[in-house]
């Protein structure tokens, strides 16, 4: 018996006492439970539980690779209220329930993702099978997006696998694979792709007998003593929470509280009775979910989608495919770019002027494969395979194959614009010719190259293989096509690709450099190195601004300043500390010989610089300066009101396309926090009339450099924010 | 006379000594990396390629078909073809002649060939009793029966049979090579003394060879995996310091007592690969392609394995007779020296009339070969003699130097371990 489709898609097919119900969303590409289709699907329970004879439902999705997707994300984006919001999560909690309490026995056939509210759905049936499909992804990924499970995941999830593995699962919001799953104990069965409905129907007769429906009860908990262990009683679930927690706090250091409050719901609830522990969930659910934190990962989200779909460029047809790609300089942006080529299986043409050159691009290509393959991402034969992606060469042979060739030499406008030349001369002439430059003007470097419409900006961050940020920078003849192209390529090298317009340091070292400047301008005037990076990893970023300096070592960070300053003049004037450093002391970071900056570094250990205090001190003395004591809130505005006023003036040239794509360079680029949404959305929170008093006063205290830019006034005088442009 | 192949390039890896730099990459390894590169380099469309033919002696088990394990790693098209053959020492040599086969009996058109060896990767086995004790105990079903065979062991069991003195070693005649050596020395009359200085000479051309940069024309280097550290650059053999006093040190390897060949006069085992672009002369002008030189003609010839180290001058008589040309007509030549004493044997079989009328029938001598234009940058005792490989390079080595020296014909010949002998007419392009 088939029933039509439901207005949402649910088709119900009822044959031999078996109701089979497949749903496949109308007009969307993937399943998800907004309300209405929960509402339905309430409906349809309903009716199947007053239907005489049933003895099994399967539910499965119509969709090729989708289970369901999860639960509609605009509608939690939407909550304002906390009340409102536990009560979305229990009105599901009460759908779900009705499918637990159906008098036959129920099966969700999970063949493809499986995440979120998609799996609480499927947990909430008696049995769940899982295909080996690649694309089946099952897991909890709420988190993510600031709140905890809201349809029962805290609660089903630990009471089926037991807390230790629901933890690793809702805490960290990763999504298993099927066999994964199955291991588990998520999913009860495993079946191949292609034969689940044979598989199912298998399934289905083996629980008609008690032993086989013992059977299955049985894999679920293999192992009573353990299960007793770290969770059968209060003490137990305190000590797990208590690891857990531990291992949280270290990856988050506490500025995300869904995943803590996801881990306190689970200890204190689990003891309890299912709807008791259901209440919990849909008020910690609706308290987190009203969160300044959760929106704006939720709009985090929302962008990366976005991005995802950005071309960069409006082109006819199909951007460009690369198929064949070069590297100029095997230095260690190079061999990291010319990895990033053979990790997405390009191959990829190494120069340099000498072997010695070629092989360190080599290693540093082996090194960042072997860091994967310590964390189990590849395995020697694939290492092996992709290496061979990898060709060297000392002179320009093989060139006249390429596709694209990216340059990562020496940082000088004249050797550059010298081996670009060269370059030209034996490529084809539709080959793009890309620049790694971190700073040098796009339009200057094309000046005498025969196609400057192929030629580009492509800016990669060290380390390549850690840094998810592209800056793609077109020159004033670079053609759309040429930019649509690189976009897709980032894009295939699993990068995240910003198009930002040429301009010196282009976004993200235009904004970066000042906040390093400013915290070095601290250290000149009285503050200590520790107290700077205190104030702003306790702020989110990931390392402090002399932590961040050490690393991208002092020299660099030095030479990259001078050239803004002379770009931008007064408002970048170099804190002169800095080049006494590298220049007087040779205190270069990390990385400079001998591993001292503003901390000495040891292996992986890092301790206070015991000479940097007399540097400091002798500095002070030749500039007559006095030093002083700074609060956090200078510290802090110091360094990233600096930022805003200068992210504001990007907006203002267009060298961003808005700004979404700016916060998204920041988080991508330098790690800026996601909790706080990104540096405008940051600004926006404090409000444009805090930031215009506190850079006015900044302005009064510490000098010009801190003026409120054209637009930032404009806003405060129209009550204006970044992401909302019309009158608040 | 049939179509010329063009050899359109060619390259090699460093030749290193087995055990050493190259001790952890595996055949398969070598010839991919030397294959991606001359795709690279040669800017060839990978999808023109007819077919990848790769010469190779000890097969690794793991890559049975080692060359479509190399074509799928070099990224050759899924849809290429490609197979191994085997012609012992000879088999870098059949790659190129059985491509030339092909081209000439119209199966295709283009064809990457070469050869590949990591003579470092040569196993020790199982003997046959161990083996024996591990199939029973894969068939024993009870824990007893399982018992009953582990008691079966003994630790004499465990005495592996050596891969690499087992492939060296002539099965129908019962001889390592090296004793086949000593029969030439013996069969020719050459002293140990010969022999060394030979060795010394062959280790001076190639030093001066490697100084001059000539070597390195055809190397590509190596960043060496697994940590790709350090890169290899140049052959590790040559010994610029290489004396007869050194040498005369020395003891015989083969027959400790009355032996004149030695690990100083013979070649060492080696790892390395070499690959070259082929393809109808007609086929390279059409792509507009300069070649560095043709393969002419070429010939095979068998005689007593015990005697394999004569198969140079077999197979070059059997090829000036093919190509009506005479040893006055070859301006250079690259024996392979598998050993000194099998070298200079060769030469004297050469030089002989009397040789020639017992052996080939024939009233003169098949002719002499002059010293200056012999192994012009030494031979395999200094540079090494990766078995599946050797050929390939022989004929690289010819055809560039033929270049440099502006001459227009050369030979690449050499023994063939089993009892033959190859030999390939090479011309300047």
């Amino acid at each position: 018996m088939e029933m039509p489709a439901t207005p949402n898609g649910f088709q119900i097919n009822i044959t031999d006492k078996v109701a089979d119900i497949v749903f496949d969303l109308h007009d969307e590409k993937v399943n998800k439970l907004t309300t209405p289709v929960m509402e339905e699907f309430d409906g349809l329970v309903e009716q199947l539980a007053a239907t005489d004879g049933l003895e099994l439902l399967v539910l499965r999705s119509g969709k090729p690779g989708i289970f369901i997707a999860g639960a509609d994300i605009a509608e939690i984006a939407e909550i304002t209220d906390p009340v409102a919001g536990a009560a979305l999560s229990s009105k599901g909690h009460r759908i779900l329930d009705r499918l637990t309490d159906l008098p036959f026995p129920t099966i969700a056939v999970i063949d493809g993702a499986c995440l979120g509210g998609g799996l609480e759905l499927a947990l909430a049936c008696t049995y769940r099978i899982a295909t080996d499909n690649p694309k089946t992804t099952i897991g909890l990924p709420e988190v993510n997006l600031g709140v905890i499970p809201g349809f029962g995941g805290t609660q089903r999830l630990p009471r089926l696998i037991g807390m230790p593995k629901a933890l690793s699962m809702i805490l960290t919001g990763k999504p298993v694979n099927g066999r994964k799953a199955f291991k588990l104990g998520v999913v009860d069965a495993l079946v191949p792709a292609e034969f689940a409905a044979e598989k199912v129907a298998e399934f289905a007769g083996h629980i008609k007998s008690a032993a086989g429906r013992k059977a299955v009860l049985a894999r679920r908990n293999p192992r009573p003593l353990r299960r007793w262990l770290t969770q059968d009683n209060a003490l137990a679930r305190l000590l797990t929470a208590k690891v857990a927690r531990r291992s949280l706090m270290k990856k988050t250091k506490g500025r995300y509280p869904a995943p803590l409050k996801a881990l306190e719901v689970i200890r204190r609830t689990l003891g309890m009775p299912l709807d008791a522990g259901l209440a919990a969930e849909a008020r910690e659910f609706g308290k987190l979910a009203v969160t300044p934190i959760s929106k704006n990962l939720i709009n985090l989200f929302y962008g990366s989608e976005v991005l995802k779909k950005d071309k960069g460029a409006v082109i006819d047809g199909k951007p460009r495919q690369v198929s064949r790609a070069g590297v100029l300089g095997a230095g260690v942006m190079g061999g990291g770019i010319a990895w990033n080529f053979t990790k997405a299986d390009i191959p990829a043409r190494l120069k340099d002027l000498n072997w010695e050159a070629v092989g360190k691009g080599y290693e540093a290509a082996a090194n960042i494969y072997g860091q994967l393959k310590k964390r189990r991402k590849y395995d020697q034969r694939e290492v092996d395979i992709k290496m061979h992606l990898l060709t060297g060469t000392t002179d320009f042979s093989g060139f006249g194959n390429l596709d694209i060739v990216v340059e990562a030499i020496v940082e000088d406008l004249g050797i550059k614009r010298k081996v670009l030349a060269e370059l030209a001369g034996h490529v084809r002439d539709d080959t793009i010719i890309a620049s790694n430059t971190s700073t040098l003007p796009i339009t200057e470097l094309a000046e005498g190259l025969p196609h400057p419409e192929r030629f580009i900006g492509m800016h990669f961050f060290n380390p390549v293989n850690r840094m998810p940020l592209v800056e793609v920078i077109p020159g004033k003849e670079t053609s759309p096509e040429t930019v649509a192209a690189v976009v897709a390529l980032s894009k295939r090298l699993g990068k995240t690709p910003v198009v930002v317009q040429s301009c010196p340091g282009f976004l993200v070292n235009r904004l970066l450099l000042p906040y390093l400047n400013e915290a070095v301008m601290l250290l000149q005037e009285g503050a200590s190195p520790k107290a700077v990076d205190r104030v702003l990893t306790g702020f989110g970023m990931p390392m402090g601004p002399f932590t961040l300096l050490d690393e991208v070592g002092i020299d660099v960070a030095h030479k990259c300043a001078v050239v803004l300053a002379a770009a931008y003049g007064e408002r970048m004037t170099n804190a002169t500390l800095l080049e006494c450093m590298c220049e007087d002391y040779h205190l270069l970071g990390r990385k400079g010989g001998n591993g001292k900056g503003f901390y000495l570094h040891q292996g992986k250990k890092r301790v206070a610089n015991p000479e940097l205090p007399a540097i400091v001190g002798d500095w002070r003395k030749a500039n007559n300066i006095c030093p002083r004591q700074f609060s956090d809130d200078d510290i802090l505005d110091r360094c990233l009101l600096t930022m805003v006023n200068e992210a504001a003036r990007c907006l203002d040239e267009a060298i961003v396309a808005d700004p979404l794509h700016l916060d998204m360079a920041m988080i991508m680029g330098i790690g800026f926090p996601p909790f706080r949404g990104g540096l405008l959305r940051y600004a926006d929170a404090l409000g444009a009339d805090h930031v215009w008093t506190r850079l006015s006063e900044l302005a009064g205290e510490y000098g010009d450099r801190f003026k409120p830019c054209e637009r930032l006034q404009q806003m405060t005088r129209n009550q204006r924010e970044f992401y909302n442009e019309t009158v608040r | 006379m049939k179509e010329r192949i063009a050899i359109i390039d060619g390259i090699r890896t460093p030749m290193c000594k087995a055990g050493g730099v190259f001790k952890d990459i595996q055949a398969d390894q070598l010839g991919a990396w030397i294959v991606t590169e001359l795709i690279a380099r040669s800017e060839i469309d990978p999808a023109l390629v007819d077919e990848l033919i790769m010469g190779n002696v000890g097969n690794p088990a793991h890559a049975m078909n080692i060359a479509r394990v190399i074509a799928l790693k070099a990224g050759l098209p899924q849809a290429m073809p490609a197979f191994t053959v085997h012609r012992n020492c000879g088999s870098g040599n059949e790659a190129l002649t059985t491509a030339a086969a092909k081209i000439q009996a119209g199966d295709g058109d283009i064809y990457i060939v070469g050869g590949t060896e990591s003579m470092s990767s040569m196993p020790l086995l199982y003997g046959p009793r161990m083996t024996e004790l591990f199939a029973n105990l894969a068939k024993s079903k009870t824990l007893g029966q399982k018992l009953g065979v582990i008691s079966s062991f003994r630790p004499s069991f465990l005495k592996p049979v050596i891969g690499i003195v087992q492939g060296l070693t002539d099965p129908v005649c019962g001889l390592i090579m090296g004793k086949t050596a000593e029969l030439l020395a013996r069969e020719f009359h050459v002293s140990r003394e010969e022999q060394d200085r030979y060795a010394v000479e062959s280790h001076q051309k190639a030093a001066a060879a490697v100084e001059s940069g000539r070597l390195a024309e055809e190397i590509v280097p190596i960043p060496v995996p697994p940590r790709y550290e350090a890169v290899q650059e140049a052959d590790d053999g040559p010994r610029d310091n290489q004396s007869m006093d050194a040498l005369g040190k020395l003891r015989p390897y083969f027959d400790r007592h009355n032996g004149t060949v030695t690990v100083g006069n013979s070649c060492p085992l080696t790892d390395a690969a070499a690959a070259m672009l082929v393809m109808s002369e007609t086929k390279a002008k059409e792509l507009g392609l300069t070649p560095i030189g043709f393969l002419r003609a070429y010939a095979y010839a068998g005689l007593e394995p015990q005697r394999m180290g004569l198969g140079p001058v077999y197979s070059t008589a059997k090829v000036l007779d093919r190509s009506g040309m005479a040893m006055s007509d070859i301006e250079l030549v690259e024996l392979n020296e598998a050993f000194a004493a099998q070298a200079i044997a060769n030469l004297r079989a050469f030089d002989s009339d009397e040789f020639a009328a017992r052996h080939f029938g024939r009233q003169h001598k098949v002719g002499a070969i002059d010293p200056d234009i012999l192994n012009v940058n030494g031979g395999a005792i200094a540079l090494g003699h990766p078995v599946g490989m050797t050929g390939a390079r022989l004929v690289i080595t010819t055809l560039k130097e033929l270049h440099r020296r502006n001459c227009n014909v050369g030979l690449a010949t050499m023994c063939i371990g089993g009892g033959q002998g190859g030999a390939l007419l090479l011309e300047a392009a």
